[in-house]
């Protein structure tokens, strides 16, 4: 099988790579690009711990072909956090025990932030329904609901306080 | 598990795709969200020379409502984009409501309308890995010659399990299927075939390229019930879409049911006939439940018993029918 020059924009950086065509995007991540957040779980698109943002919405990394995706931006858990600095909803994850065995976290943390940026202030039902795509086998849910409820409160404190800060200048 | 190896063609017109098809003949396999076929290629139950991925091509992503020629939706809209379309919310609920139980929202985001449409049929014997398909010495939809869900069948029962197909069924939908010979349009029932391994009457160089809705069908109300084990991700094991307009004294113009993952073909009951001109009469509905089981042909394609599944296509016309029907005159 011939191997394909393609570029990849993967967290803002720009890749180069000489792939085959039948590589799947989880397995590039992994293993060519050694950004092993995004995770394999169940392997026939049922799980979602492989969840990637493409243009900023939640999909498969399982489910992609790397070649098809070069016009896109790709955004893994490992381009979220900003300047050395963890981002609301992977504090959250953090204080509020949202993670145990954290294998499916990477992916519930990137599809809450598509929700949180489409939506946020979102009821626990819209939460649960965001969430339907991404299993969990350790916390019961309910404390991912807790931290995305909670990520919610430190992006609104975040935001007053920009709004106070704004007004003092 | 590792995919099989092919070339990825990526053309960024529908011209250029049917050219691709074209050169390519049975080597080639079309590809857009993936969703479908990927965990197929994983299985080997496909083993293309080429795919031609058809994201690239734009034209076929759209949804357009017209006051004269209706509703038209691109192939490659994707299921988000359908379930949160305002027109659909407004004017066919029947669509929306089945959109919205597809699979889950990663899913939907990535699964397109003409890949749920032209979705592969399922079953407990194919849906498996080719390590586990040859330790039962395979099976007739794919390199056997026994069927394991009805010994002695010389046809396939693998379940047509789109969610989308019996919503637009309801609706009167048609579809358009590029080749190079031209285009045509048929009514979307008759691209299927009531045989899980033949499927649908679309060609293999055909690309289905659009869904039209006719505008007599804008304004129905409608909903759809859906039995699954979890109420995420999984597909349907028995599925019940309805579509009703009445008058506004209640009485039933026109009505359409439609079932879905309890053939090998999405299907319309023909019994919701006796609905038309009636006003709403409980054991009316009690009967035309009833019937809508001899439209349902489930065998022991899934993990669910076939009893259930066809039990539960008799209660979800009746809840389906007292949802639309029952209230709405009286709102």
């Amino acid at each position: 099988m011939n191997k394909e020059n393609i570029r990849l924009r993967v967290n803002k950086r720009d890749y180069q790579l000489e792939i085959a065509p039948n590589r799947l995007l989880l397995d590039v991540l992994r293993q060519d690009l050694g950004l092993t957040g995004s995770k394999r779980g169940c392997d026939d698109s049922s799980c979602g711990a492989c969840t990637v943002l493409v243009d900023g919405e939640p999909q498969m990394a399982c489910l992609m072909l790397a070649v098809s995706y070069q016009d896109c931006e790709i955004t893994t858990i490992e381009g979220i956090a900003c300047e050395g600095q963890l981002e609301p909803l992977q504090r959250a994850f953090c204080d509020e025990g949202g993670a145990q065995c954290g294998y499916c976290t990477p992916g519930m943390i990137l599809t809450a932030r598509h929700l949180l940026a489409h939506n946020p202030r979102p009821t626990d039902q819209e939460i649960n329904e965001a969430l339907s795509g991404n299993l969990c086998r350790c916390t019961g849910y309910v404390q991912i609901i807790a931290s995305v409820r909670k990520a919610i409160e430190l992006l609104e404190k975040q935001e007053s306080g920009v709004a106070a800060a704004g007004q003092g200048g | 598990m590792s995919l099989p190896s092919f070339e990825v063609v990526r053309p960024r017109t529908l011209e250029g795709a049917l050219e691709e098809l074209e050169r390519h003949g049975p080597d080639a396999q079309m590809i857009a969200g993936g969703t479908d076929l990927v965990p197929s290629l994983k299985q080997g139950l496909f083993s293309p020379r080429v795919l031609v991925d058809l994201k690239g091509v734009r034209e076929l992503d759209f949804i357009r409502f017209d006051r004269e020629a209706g509703l038209e939706l691109g192939a490659l809209t994707t299921i988000t984009r359908l379930a949160q379309s305002p027109v659909v919310a407004e004017y066919f609920p029947v669509l929306q409501a089945a959109a919205k139980t597809v699979a889950s929202p990663l899913l939907r985001n990535m699964g397109t309308l003409g890949g749920n449409l032209c979705l592969d049929t399922r079953c407990l014997y194919y849906n498996q890995s080719a390590f586990w398909r040859e330790s039962l010495g395979y099976c007739l939809k794919k390199e056997g010659t026994v069927c394991h869900v009805a010994p002695g069948s010389s046809v396939c029962w693998a379940v047509f399990s789109g969610d989308t197909a019996p919503a637009l069924m309801t609706l009167a939908a048609t579809v358009r299927l590029a080749s190079p010979r031209g285009e045509r349009e048929i009514p979307l029932r008759e691209l299927y075939v009531n045989d899980g391994w033949v499927r649908l009457t679309k060609r293999h160089d055909e690309i289905l390229t659009a869904v039209r809705i006719p505008l007599s069908s804008a304004g129905w109300k409608g909903t759809y019930k859906k039995l699954r084990i979890r109420n995420s991700i999984d597909y349907p094991l028995a599925g019940v879409a309805v579509a009703m307009r009445w008058a506004s004294d209640g009485v039933c113009q026109d009505v359409r049911i439609a079932l879905t993952a309890v053939n090998p073909a999405p299907r319309l009951v023909e019994a919701a006939a006796r609905l038309k001109g009636k006003r709403y009469d409980p054991s009316l509905v009690d009967e035309v439940a009833h019937e809508a089981i001899r439209t349902a042909k489930p065998l022991r394609t899934s993990a669910s018993t076939m009893e259930y599944r066809r039990h539960m296509v008799r209660v979800f016309v009746r809840r389906a029918l007292n949802e639309v029907w029952a209230n709405g005159p009286h709102c």
